[in-house]
């Protein structure tokens, strides 16, 4: 065995269920990278958001204007739906007569609540795909491995001389799903943990924020005068 | 539309990454493919060719052809500072002079390139005789070759089927001669030098029984010459031939 192995030799002789293992984790590997590189687009682009929009919010402005602003616009995300929910709450409930300032507020937190929910169901799609990879990939590829070396000493046992260069290939082969299957849960365990993290920050600034509003809502709602 | 858009870009970065990957691993795979193709000889084969008649003319020319220099050098300042403000006849004289030396020269260049020439063709021969007489040898070395490497096999052999037994000591050694027939099936053991323990002598009889077919050369004059009856000297620290 004096040539050296090329990887898509090994990749090509070894045995079906190797293959397929192989297949499904390179599979993995290529979805679970979409996937953070997606997340990692889209939370970025959330944290600057909401960086934005609160240098917005407490410029100062008349909320009534920004309100009228971002009301007008489609696909609101993030912590402007979460604006955009409580507010028009707000001013439906109050313009609405004989409605109790209490019953009003109790209205305004329940909407901000559903809006922060659904905002974090978005911010954490694709988290759960990511934390199954990571955790069940290493296990799919020990499984080609184990496979893989199953059979090679299978064979071992029909020959009369039991070399080192009979099993090694076998062997090699079979170690290659091991390392795929670390090389796809490697970057989702990163991924999962880091995007998760950034979630989480995001959604305590995301609660920080409706109950803020909360306060500013509840002091209009209570001097009796709607203006806010 | 949106998730296409949303989509795209990190599928091609994905793909490009993977590719990327798949690159670099099939280019760095190899970290020692350069020395890889170095082959390395079994054996290293040096003999001596003695070339004596190569000798002589490599030394003689050099004489001849130096003799000639030093005339050329004598007749240039003779000829040039006298020719001009001599008369004709002086330099009549000296045309016969230098015609004469010439022609002795010429005689002498003569000879010495026909010399050249038997010379060049008594090394010519010699070599000759010496390709041919170190062709012959090396058949017999590749003939030796084939049959070491078949000894090797036989050794390696033997010795795998070899279980000493626990009487066996150091310096020890047991001589048996070995039969075989053409196929390389063992025909027949004989103890020529017993080592003075019965059970040894047994277990290295029973090594080269065990062993019942030795893989021997498809030629039959390697086999008549080296394999039909051979000796394996059975030594405990190690099994020697």
């Amino acid at each position: 065995m004096s040539e050296q192995i090329s990887i898509y030799e090994l990749m090509s002789n070894a045995s079906l269920l190797v293959q397929i293992v192989m297949g499904l984790l390179m599979i993995a590997s290529v979805v679970s990278w979409v996937m953070i590189f997606q997340r990692w687009f889209y939370l970025r682009n959330a944290v600057s958001e909401i960086d934005t929009f609160e240098e917005h919010f407490w410029s100062g402005i008349d909320l009534r204007k920004f309100f009228g602003e971002l009301e007008g616009e489609e696909n609101l995300t993030g912590i402007e739906s979460v604006f955009v929910a409580g507010f028009r709450e707000f001013t439906r409930l109050s313009e609405q007569s004989g409605a109790d300032a209490e019953a009003v507020m109790q209205g305004v937190q329940r909407t901000m609540r559903v809006a922060v929910t659904r905002e974090e169901t978005r911010l954490e799609t694709h988290l759960p795909f990511l934390a199954t990879v990571g955790s069940t990939s290493p296990y799919v590829g020990l499984f080609g491995t184990v496979w893989g070396i199953m059979n090679s000493f299978r064979s071992l046992a029909n020959m009369t001389q039991a070399t080192l260069a009979s099993v090694a290939p076998g062997i090699s082969e079979a170690l290659v799903a091991t390392a795929m299957g670390l090389f796809a849960a490697i970057p989702a365990v990163i991924g999962y943990n880091r995007f998760s993290a950034r979630v989480e920050v995001l959604m305590k600034r995301y609660e920080a924020f409706s109950d803020e509003l909360t306060t500013i809502l509840h002091r209009a709602a209570h001097s009796k005068s709607p203006e806010v | 539309m949106f998730a296409v858009r949303q989509y795209s870009l990190p599928l091609m970065l994905a793909v490009l990454l993977h590719v990327a990957a798949g690159w670099a691993l099939s280019s760095g795979w190899n970290p020692q493919r350069e020395v890889s193709n170095f082959i390395k000889p079994k054996a290293v084969l040096a003999t001596l060719i003695v070339l004596e008649a190569k000798a002589k003319p490599a030394v003689k020319p050099p004489p001849v052809q130096k003799a000639a220099p030093p005339q050329k050098l004598q007749e240039k300042p003779q000829a040039k500072p006298r020719e001009k403000p001599k008369v004709d006849v002086d330099i009549a004289l000296k045309e016969k002079q230098r015609q004469e030396r010439e022609a002795a020269e010429r005689e002498r260049q003569e000879q010495a390139r026909q010399r050249q020439e038997r010379l060049n063709a008594l090394a010519q021969s010699s070599l000759d005789r010496a390709i041919e007489e170190e062709s012959d040898s090396l058949q017999a070395g590749s003939e030796d070759q084939v049959a070491q490497s078949y000894r090797l096999g036989m050794y390696e052999l033997v010795r795998q089927n070899w279980s000493r037994p626990p009487s066996a000591r150091n310096g020890m050694s047991a001589k048996l001669q070995v039969e075989l027939i053409p196929t390389g099936e063992v025909a027949a053991v004989n103890i020529v030098e017993s080592s003075g323990n019965a059970a040894f002598d047994r277990s290295a009889e029973q090594a080269v029984r065990k062993a019942r077919r030795f893989e021997v050369p498809q030629e039959n004059a390697i086999f008549e010459r080296y394999f039909r009856s051979f000796y394996f000297l059975f030594q405990p620290e190690d099994l020697l031939r």
